[in-house]
């Protein structure tokens, strides 16, 4: 028996973890599969290929997303900014389109406009 | 491969060490009282020091050995291959009853030797997880047990808390594993020189890897209809990666941009429309199945 089965919350860790915690692990992962696709193309290569004339430097694009030999460490630390920067991209989004929403039309603040 | 010390690899290792030690660290404290609960109370003081001693000895011991095997070709391949699986099993949600079936002993000795043997079994998986993290570096496995081990044994409660407080150490340690199983598996030296000359193979490794050892996680948030995603996603990826290694095992062209014959168009052809009827079969299969499930069910 694992240690951490004396827990429940451990045990069914893919059903009880939070929305934020969630977050980390899954930016931690895409990270890491970038990491691997750093590993697997050169960047160079891409821009070699002529594609910067194509698409806006497309080499260079890639060539910051792919983190070519990245350790673990390094790996969570961008995991946890990717992660910083979805939430806060949620937040200013949300309020965002909160106020583009239209007040219901019986609302009492709700000003009158007749054409 | 030697790791400089207390650089960003040395460090990123170590730290893959003690998450996967606290994450696949076995219950000592539940199978010592299963095992020494008919002992005298004196006697149970010795087995608790005694056992803890061994079970300590034995998995240092194991762990410096799997850094030797690990070195063995093919090895690798395989332990990366097997840290997909306990990855896969860490996250999946089912109660762990491994311990039940644990006898209590008769004697010191026989207690001792059962705690021992019990913690070599259990603690197989942790072993093979941290000579793979480790790289080759004995001075790292050291170090990682020097720091989790006491942790584990004495401060138990506090992993429990941890991980209790925050589950997603849990999902972090599965991560971590099947990064670790990546990593074995590129650096398998009877495929590093296959890697090298089909450097795009790598990503398809890599996600086919997560996406098997995360599956119990993502699966837990798609719905009814897009479950079957985990089983076809893996396979879709098993499917063009086999192409690619029969292309350089038999030689063959299964590029049609490169292809000059009827046979190599086929064999394209094949590679990219030939998974639709097995996929289409396989949403059939587990329809039927699904369906007799719940007639027998009602049943």
């Amino acid at each position: 028996m694992r240690l951490i089965n004396r827990s429940h919350r451990a045990a069914y860790a893919v059903r009880t973890v939070s929305p934020g915690g969630e977050l980390f692990v899954a930016s931690v992962v895409i990270c890491m599969i970038l990491a691997s696709f750093g590993d697997a193309v050169d960047p160079a290569m891409l821009s070699e290929a002529g594609l910067e004339f194509a698409l806006f430097d497309l080499g260079g694009e890639f060539s910051v997303l792919a983190m070519r030999d990245s350790h673990l460490l390094q790996l969570l630390l961008a995991g946890g900014v990717l992660a910083a920067g979805i939430t806060v991209l949620r937040v200013v989004s949300a309020a965002f389109f909160k106020t583009l929403r239209p007040a219901p039309a019986e609302d009492v603040d709700k000003v009158p406009i007749k054409l | 491969m030697e790791l400089e010390l207390f650089s960003a690899a040395f460090l990123s290792a170590l730290f893959a060490i003690i998450l996967i030690d606290l994450v696949l660290a076995g219950d000592n404290a539940l199978i010592i009282g299963l095992v020494a609960r008919n002992l005298p109370k004196d006697t149970q003081r010795l087995v608790i020091f005694w056992g803890t001693f061994g079970a300590i000895a034995i998995r240092a011991v194991m762990a410096i050995l799997v850094v030797y095997i690990l070195a063995v070709p093919g090895f690798m391949l395989g332990g990366g291959l097997a840290l997909v699986w306990i990855a896969r099993k860490l996250l999946m949600p089912e109660a762990d009853t491994a311990t039940s079936h644990l006898a209590p002993a008769a004697t010191f000795a026989g207690a001792v030797r059962t705690i021992v043997i019990a913690d070599a079994v259990m603690g197989v998986d942790n072993v093979l997880a941290i000579g793979g993290a480790a790289h080759g570096s004995v001075l790292l496995i050291v170090l990682g047990l020097a720091i989790s081990v006491p942790i584990i044994v004495w401060g138990s409660q506090l992993v429990i808390k941890l991980v209790d407080r925050y589950p997603s150490v849990i999902l972090l340690g599965g991560a971590v594993l099947a990064w670790t199983a990546y990593s074995m598996v590129v650096r398998e030296p009877l495929l590093a020189a296959w890697f090298e000359a089909h450097p795009a193979t790598k990503l398809v490794a890599a996600i086919l890897i997560f996406s098997i050892a995360l599956g119990p996680w993502y699966s837990e948030r798609l719905s009814e209809n897009l479950k079957p995603l985990v089983v076809l996603l893996p396979a879709l990826l098993v499917w063009m990666l086999a192409f690619e290694v029969a292309a350089g095992v038999w030689k063959v062209q299964v590029d049609y941009l490169l292809a000059t014959n009827e046979g190599e168009y086929l064999l394209a052809g094949l590679r990219w429309l030939g998974w639709l009827p097995l996929a289409a079969a396989y949403l059939w299969l587990r329809e039927q199945v699904q369906k007799r499930n719940a007639r027998s069910a009602r049943a």
